[in-house]
């Protein structure tokens, strides 16, 4: 299945309110280390961030916009959000400002009030500008393993019968799915249950932290290569689409071509309660296990351009140990500048965590079973043209 | 690679450089602790370069300064015998006694200001002077009119080197114009790769202003040997606004590149735009100097963008 299109990809700014950092559950993995209820960001703060960013036409030149919404959970602020899409597009009609038209409202929710009538007349007054996706794990064991509420019950039946009505409104909606390792045994079965439900783009990553236990990636190697079976076999690679598996990953990069970084932290702005600006939400004080906040600005003074400077010359070789720059299936391999930051040995974001590095390479192992198998049928079955394959030279 | 160790001799030794020592409270290193540091200097072949309080040291100290070769940084009210004199704007234009025969390397810290609207007192100094290494000490306040101000400034300090030239046999050296026209690399401060400093508590650190600015960030000690975690961050290879960059008499001051951006390898946008004005001067001033047959094989290319962080890779 070809990966659908991220709405003006490259052309848009994101902009991430930070509305608050309350959530009705408790994610085990949750990197939001953070959390509570106190933070709740008013009105004043967002008008604010909404008018520095809507001034400085010279700053903010992309084409389109994107303005995320994120807590917590953020539909627990949706009167404050409602209020600040309104006068978003209240200040891109008077100012005739380039983005009017050209802007989406962004939201990642955990799903628990999405059918709340206030959310739901959020979601009808604005659905033409609207992308909302649903966090939901997969089955009712691999989603309760982690997504509980702070009373330790499972949030999964609570999300699972908003999915429905979330497909009507978003249909080819995309869930986002995380993994960490005591979710690992699940992640074959969690899948299919996804796709049973009606989603047929999963978008799933194992966490970025310092997590995983000897012997975790031969049981994700293991779980993946059962998903290729069930895919391959089930023929569901036309019409779905698992984020594990993407034919350009697992190939050497060269040193100088492919140099870029990976992560857009920087390229976007986040702003919190406080009216703080970060290069990202992951570099604000809740989301931090061990470092101080990376604060770029304020609503009041405006963006600092030097405290963005590190973060716009980053390059993939720059924060990489020589094992990794000279890795020989290092594409795809991600990472999360936040928590590079967050793991770093010095405050610096320019040291690349490696946590993540047995489990890619087991990953990159399953991939290469799927797109050998899937083309060997697809050969064997004539159905080949539709799929292209890297060339691989003939040794003799 | 190791080359250099500074001492600082005591809480209030001055600075030769970018920060500000406010301390008042002296606190002189204990003679153990001098002594360990100079046996690191030797064990290690690093140059010492002492840095003084403006007070008379007792005299066991001098003598086991004496022990091995180094250079004396001083302030201006202990000029005699130091190898580099530190002055403040106000000693600079007081100081009559000068004159370019003293081989000494006179450090100049000025603020933007003083700098600004008293630049024709500080031709005055270089005029008199062997070699001026002028530190601008607050280059991160710089703002745009400023870079324009600082751009005529460098127009009037260039024009009085070919002056001093005619007066004299040989040209007086001052860092932001004439180090350029004679380096054909980088050439910066290197704080943490090719020198390093010991405290008065005997700790090492990656230089004076680290010291200063937070005494727990230290980097080792003589006995234990230098520990600087993410070393490489340091060097010019890992900073990728400067590993392209040809302003090679910058100072790429880490410490500045801390306080503005919050990493060590990346300077702010003010330390760039300041040392490439001071770049393009240099350029014009080889002009004239080529004009006058000296450094006939010496070229600085033409270059409009005046950060190259504006044109990263």
């Amino acid at each position: 299945m070809e990966k659908r299109k991220v709405w003006q990809e490259g052309a848009a700014k994101n902009i991430t309110f930070i509305v608050t950092k309350d959530c009705q559950l408790v994610c085990k993995y949750c990197y939001l280390v953070g959390k509570n209820i106190k933070e709740r960001m008013p009105w004043e703060v967002a008008r604010q961030a909404i008018d520095y960013i809507l001034d400085d036409t010279e700053q903010f030149n992309e084409r389109s916009v994107v303005f995320d919404f994120i807590g917590g959970e953020p539909f627990l602020e949706i009167d404050l959000i409602d209020r600040i899409c309104d006068y978003i597009k209240c200040q891109l009609f008077a100012r005739n400002h380039p983005w009017f038209d050209s802007y989406r409202f962004n939201f990642s929710t955990n799903g628990i009030n999405y059918h709340d009538e206030k959310v739901q007349r959020f979601i009808k007054k604005n659905l033409r500008h609207l992308s909302i996706g649903i966090t939901i794990d997969g089955t009712p064991a691999k989603h309760d393993l982690n997504r509980i509420y702070k009373s330790g019950k499972g949030s999964y039946n609570d999300v699972a019968k908003n999915i429905p009505l979330w497909l009507e409104q978003f249909p080819g909606g995309a869930t986002k799915v995380t993994i960490s390792s005591p979710d690992i045994p699940y992640i074959k079965e969690s899948v299919l249950h996804l796709f049973a439900l009606g989603i047929t783009e999963v978008n799933i990553n194992c966490v970025f932290e310092d997590v995983w236990r000897e012997g975790d990636d031969t049981l994700f190697e293991e779980q993946l290569i059962g998903l290729a079976d069930e895919i391959i076999e089930k023929r569901l690679y036309g019409t779905h689409g698992c984020s594990f598996f993407a034919e350009h990953i697992g190939k050497p990069l060269d040193r100088k071509l492919q140099n870029q970084n990976w992560c857009g932290a920087g390229m976007m702005l986040a702003v919190d309660a406080a009216g703080y600006f970060y290069p990202c939400t992951r570099f604000a004080q809740y989301s931090l296990r061990d470092k101080k906040a990376r604060i770029i600005g304020n609503v009041r003074e405006g963006i600092d351009p030097n405290k963005l400077r590190p973060f716009l010359a980053l390059d993939r070789c720059t924060q990489s140990t020589d094992e990794c720059i000279d890795c020989e299936v290092s594409s795809g391999c991600a990472w999360c500048q936040g928590e590079n930051y967050d793991a770093a040995c010095t405050p610096t974001i320019y040291q690349r965590s490696t946590a993540i590095c047995r489990m890619h390479k087991a990953r990159v192992r399953a991939n290469n079973y799927y797109w050998n198998k899937l083309y060997r049928k697809l050969e064997t079955e004539g159905g080949r043209e539709g799929f292209k394959k890297t060339v691989v030279n003939v040794i003799c | 690679m190791l080359q250099y160790l500074i001492i600082l001799l005591d809480d209030t030794s001055v600075s030769f450089c970018h920060y500000r020592n406010t301390n008042s409270n002296r606190r002189l290193i204990a003679l153990d602790g001098l002594k360990a540091g100079i046996l690191f200097a030797m064990k290690h072949n690093l140059m010492v370069q002492f840095v003084y309080p403006d007070y008379e040291l007792p005299e066991s100290y001098a003598t086991v300064i004496e022990s091995i070769d180094h250079h004396k940084i001083k302030p201006f009210s202990l000029k005699e015998d130091a190898s580099v004199v530190v002055y403040d704007y106000r000693e600079a234009v007081s100081d009559q006694t000068l004159n370019r025969n003293e081989k000494t390397t006179l450090v100049l810290r000025i603020t933007k200001d003083e700098l600004f609207s008293g630049y024709e007192e500080v031709i005055h100094f270089l005029k008199r002077s062997n070699r001026l290494s002028l530190v601008i000490t607050d280059t991160d306040t710089f703002r745009k009119e400023d870079f324009d101000t600082y751009k005529k400034v460098l127009s009037h300090l260039e024009s009085a080197i070919p002056e001093a030239l005619k007066e004299n046999d040989d040209m007086p050296q001052l860092n932001i114009l004439s180090d350029r026209i004679q380096l054909e690399k980088m050439n910066n401060c290197n704080a943490g790769v090719e020198n390093i400093t010991l405290a008065p508590n005997g700790k090492f650190y990656v230089c004076p202003a680290f010291y200063i600015e937070d005494e727990n960030d230290s980097a080792g000690n003589p006995a234990e040997g230098i520990t600087i975690s993410n070393r490489q961050l340091y060097t010019l290879a890992y900073a990728p606004v400067c590993r392209k960059c040809d302003a090679y008499h910058c100072k790429r001051c880490i410490w500045l590149n801390k306080k503005t951006t919050l990493e060590v390898n990346t300077p702010s946008h003010e330390q760039c735009v300041t040392a490439h004005l001071e770049r393009n001067a240099s350029r014009n001033l080889l002009n004239e100097l080529h004009a006058k047959g000296f450094f006939p094989n010496k070229e600085i290319r033409e270059i409009t963008c005046l950060d190259p962080f504006e044109w990263k890779e």
